[in-house]
């Protein structure tokens, strides 16, 4: 059974788990060796298998395939388990996953696991609809990704980045600085309202770090964006997939996964780069899983659980250029094959990444709702 | 406006003055403008190829079908329900309870302030109702009548206005026809216009109702055409372009096929 | 107001009273046919619009009137005037274009099929909003669209100009993409009742078309452009996708408000979206007493 189509990472991945798995294996995965059906790397906890075949089906929700390889992720853990899998609403925000799953309780129908920001894991946490489950690999999860009684854990992060379409614009950007120059009339975009998207949200905090702000002070940010405004470079409109690469918006500020995804998808058509700015420490985002309270398939959901945050699965986000939430652990041990650390950007950037915390969050959003419509002027 | 008429005769009219025509040409071309922006890019390959790649990759995938199929069904039954409902109330209204007028209007103003994330909670609170209606898209038809509503209302409105409702009533009980036969063979054949309006409107609505079927997570082509649009730039377009046709399609079949009843006018308005 | 005698019932009417309606046998009328259609609404909008009323007005602490308070922030208070004047005036634009794009539509000498084609397109324009709408339009007019270029390159800077497509100005230009086409749809009834007969008679008393239409044709039309009017401002006002799509929200109106906090990444505030909602509810009873009021004086040409 083979998860990765390369030759040479196969066997080097044989190598190394042959290694961590056995150390590992015999302490998580009793009967693991031997079991022809899964890659070492991948759960086999027997019991919990038989238990998510036996409820034969997943319901998961805003899962674009093309949002961190969750096309794969749904391919591979279908294939493996047999469990069919029901993607609905790729395109659903945070909030909206969390509705269904208020709407959808004690319905067949209804999300069994969610992938919601950090704010909505906590008011998920608040209003009772997680069931808390600590997947095996819980220990390697950094501290500052998960909720100390097992409600939620983060899977996978991405850093601000610029996305830039090579096709319009001659010089790429390579700093905040940068930006404001005259020849990027027009081009820079966000992709929303720093106040109801997560990426763009990240884009002002990550401006505010790159200008003499700080995690406490999103200020600076703001005041960034007022002048790339004034200067006439920021373009308000809502970047999109089309807009990047028809080039209406040939700069977008973006998590660099979704800039490198569509990279690769539109290659035929544009040259797209992926650039972290420089100047600062790299601002990065989470999201977390949860396990929903009413899953009407909970042993399936914990199995997928299991599945994404096991190497195997941490390794299909990566491939993705969603660095998993284990990534440092995995860097360590090394479990993360030459050929795709040398597709993504620079690993030094990521071993610095910044997360902001509860309080920094909630006080960067103040901020932002009583100075953002009033300091950028288009 | 136009040329002043200092004949008697009844020449007004016979053609568009050149004023219209003008204005005509103009907000034409403001309409046609971006949807030809929209489709030069839908063909484009990259440099300076251009084909139907993005098409051909787009009608091959079932989600988009069975997704487009999904939301006709629904919008019909919308409009069934819609009508159903309002035509009599509306036509009551006008009728006997003309004091009721302000509370309709009211009423059908309210769905453009409740915003759509407020209603589904609430809905989905409210009813846990059997699993036969809540578990299906049909259970979508409920708040769609709902949201179709001032457009539907609006369009019963303006249309029974235009009819003198008191002398319809009134010729045809004097001619023996009861409730039943009056509003089907009488009142419904005047309204033709306004029906086909209202019916027009809701097909739109259904189709590009997006925050309902999203969070109750039924694949309806809203939702579809919203997730190519997040992940691939041509076919967005050419998705677009292709949705366009497609409503256009079933609106003028919507119209031609109302063409054929024959309509009972009181002193003709043509 | 006087009831005409139903050929049902015999008896002599006698002139309403509010207690007459709770005597059902005689207003069967009203519950057989109204009834339905309340009882739908109060089930299906009202009940579930209740929640929004206790969400705005309490949180789990109790009883608050701080989110209500909230409303005057001076950036909610931005929100609901960029909301109010882009409404009232892309209501205008799409309620005078649409007009008389309906009008010379209808006239009889208008080419044969334009009728259809213009009703078919407008049905499909009347909800074609959102993300296509602001890409079809950026790809346009935005500041690398295509007729912007080429105008630029024929010596017209739009932008140098002061033109934005992200404005109140180009917000509303791209409004009127779809208000135009909703008014089309809605008054065609009220234009195709205007009779011939009427225009002839004005003729042969002399007037020529700006006494007709000042005298008989706008008062008949009035009530219907002020329904119409009432419906555009309500769907401009409503519009949340469009204005996202092309402004991010960087122009403050209250749909992208509400929907920040209620639907979106980054932040879940359910009491500040029901009290904005609740704002939203406020204006348009407002507005609706200006058009209830607009109304009664229209109505005295057409005699209800």
């Amino acid at each position: 059974m083979t998860i990765r189509s390369s030759g040479s990472r196969r066997n080097f991945l044989k190598l190394a788990a042959g290694v961590t798995g056995a150390s590992f294996g015999s302490a998580f995965f009793p009967g693991m060796v031997g079991t022809a059906l899964a890659s070492p790397t991948a759960p086999t906890n027997k019991a919990l298998i038989a238990a998510a075949k036996a409820e034969g089906q997943l319901n998961v929700i805003a899962l674009p395939p093309d949002w961190a390889n969750y096309g794969k992720m749904i391919a591979e853990f279908s294939k493996l388990y047999g469990i069919k899998v029901n993607s609905a609403s790729p395109d659903a925000s945070s909030a909206q996953e969390l509705q269904a799953v208020k709407s959808l309780k004690g319905q067949s129908r209804g999300p069994d696991v969610v992938d919601v920001g950090p704010a909505f894991a906590l008011a998920g946490v608040q209003e009772g609809l997680f069931q808390p489950y600590k997947v095996a690999t819980w220990a390697s999860i950094p501290d500052n990704m998960k909720d100390a009684s097992g409600l939620w854990w983060g899977d996978y992060f991405g850093v601000v980045s610029f996305g830039v379409n090579r096709n319009v614009v001659k010089n790429a950007p390579q700093t905040w600085a940068d930006l404001l120059k005259p020849e990027y009339k027009g081009m820079v975009a966000l992709n929303g309202s720093p106040l109801g998207a997560g990426a763009a949200f990240a884009g002002v905090f990550a401006a505010s770090l790159g200008n003499g702000g700080s995690l406490d002070n999103m200020l600076p940010g703001v005041e960034f964006f007022a002048k790339l405004a004034k200067a006439g470079n920021f373009n308000p409109s809502d970047a999109t997939s089309a807009s990047l690469v028809s080039g209406q918006t040939p700069i977008v500020i973006n998590w660099d996964y979704l800039n490198i995804a569509q990279a690769k998808k539109e290659a035929s058509k544009v040259k797209i780069d992926t650039i972290i700015p420089a100047e600062a420490k790299p601002y990065g985002g989470y999201y977390c899983q949860a396990i929903s309270k009413f899953a009407p398939n909970p042993n399936a959901a914990k199995l997928w659980e299991e599945f994404l945050m096991s190497d195997a699965g941490q390794l299909i986000y990566l491939e993705g250029f969603a660095h998993p939430a284990r990534f440092n652990d995995m860097v360590a041990r090394g479990v993360i094959p030459q050929s795709l650390m040398a597709e993504l950007p620079p690993a030094a950037a990521y071993k610095e990444v910044v997360f902001a915390d509860k309080a920094q969050t909630e006080k960067a959003q103040s901020v932002l709702k009583a100075e953002w419509a009033k300091m950028v002027k288009v | 406006m136009s040329r002043r008429r200092t004949s008697g005769t009844a020449d007004a009219g016979r053609h568009i003055p050149w004023s219209g025509a003008v204005l005509l040409l103009v907000v034409g071309l403001y309409f046609a403008l971006p949807l030809i922006a929209t489709g030069v890019f839908s063909f484009w390959e990259g440099g300076t190829r251009y084909g139907p790649s993005a098409y051909i990759s787009l009608v091959h995938q079932d989600a988009l079908w069975e997704s487009l199929w999904l939301s006709l069904r629904l919008a019909l039954e919308t409009i069934g329900l819609s009508l159903l409902v309002l035509v009599p109330a509306v036509f009551w209204m006008h009728l006997r309870v003309p004091r009721l007028k302000s509370l309709f209007d009211f009423i059908s103003v309210l769905p453009f302030v409740v915003p759509p994330i407020v209603l589904v909670a609430g809905l989905t609170a409210l009813f846990h109702g059997p699993d036969w209606f809540v578990g299906t898209p049909n259970y979508l038809v409920a708040p769609y009548v709902i949201l179709a509503l001032p457009y539907t209302y609006r369009a019963l409105d303006v249309g029974m206005r235009a009819l003198d409702l008191r002398t319809l009533t009134e010729a045809s009980h004097s001619l023996g026809a009861g409730w039943g036969l009056f509003i089907l063979r009488v009142l419904l054949p005047n309204l033709a216009s306004a029906l086909a309006g209202a019916a027009l409107l809701t097909i739109a609505i259904v189709m590009g109702e997006f925050t309902f079927a999203n969070v109750l997570l039924f694949n309806t082509f809203a939702v579809y055409i919203n997730y190519i649009g997040q992940t691939s730039a041509t076919e967005a377009a050419a998705l677009t372009l292709l949705s366009f046709v497609i409503t256009w399609l079933a609106m003028l079949g919507v119209l031609l096929s109302g063409r054929g009843k024959g309509q009972a006018q009181l002193g003709g308005a043509r | 107001m006087q009831q005409a005698a139903s050929a049902g019932s015999g008896a002599v009417v006698p002139r309403q009273t509010v207690r007459q309606f709770v005597s059902l046998r005689r207003h069967w009328g009203t519950v057989l046919f109204i009834g339905p259609f309340l009882l739908y609404v109060l089930a299906f909008l009202l009940l579930p619009a209740l929640r929004l009323l206790a969400q705005a007005i309490g949180d789990k602490h109790g009883l608050t009137l701080r989110y209500v308070a909230g409303l005057a922030q001076p950036q909610t208070v931005t929100a609901f005037s960029n909301s109010i004047m882009l409404s009232a005036v892309s209501a205008a634009v799409g309620l005078v274009l649409g007009g008389l794009v309906a009008y010379f539509m209808l006239r009889p000498g208008a080419p044969a099929g334009l009728r259809s084609l213009v009703t078919s397109f407008s049905a499909v324009a009347a909800n074609f909003a959102g993300v296509p709408l602001a890409f079809a339009f950026i790809a346009t007019l935005g500041s690398l669209g295509f007729i912007t270029v080429w105008l630029k390159r024929i010596g017209v800077d739009l932008y140098g100009a002061g033109f934005s497509l992200y404005g109140m100005s180009g917000l509303t230009l791209v409004y009127a993409y779809f208000q135009i086409p909703l008014m089309i749809i809605v008054i065609i009834p009220a234009i195709e009742g205007l009779r011939r007969e009427w225009r002839e008679a004005a003729q042969s008393l002399g007037g020529g078309s700006w006494a007709y239409w000042r005298h008989v044709g706008l008062p008949i039309l009035m009530p219907s452009l002020l329904s119409a009017y009432l419906l555009l401002f309500g769907n401009a006002f409503s519009a949340y996708a469009t204005p996202y799509a092309l402004t991010s929200g960087n122009i403050g109106l209250v749909p992208i408000e509400i929907s920040n906090v209620l639907s979106g990444n980054v932040m879940l505030e359910p009491q500040v979206g029901a009290a904005l909602a609740l704002g939203m509810i406020g204006v348009m009873v407002l507005v609706m007493l200006l058009y209830v009021a607009a109304a009664r004086r229209a109505n005295r040409w057409s005699g209800r």
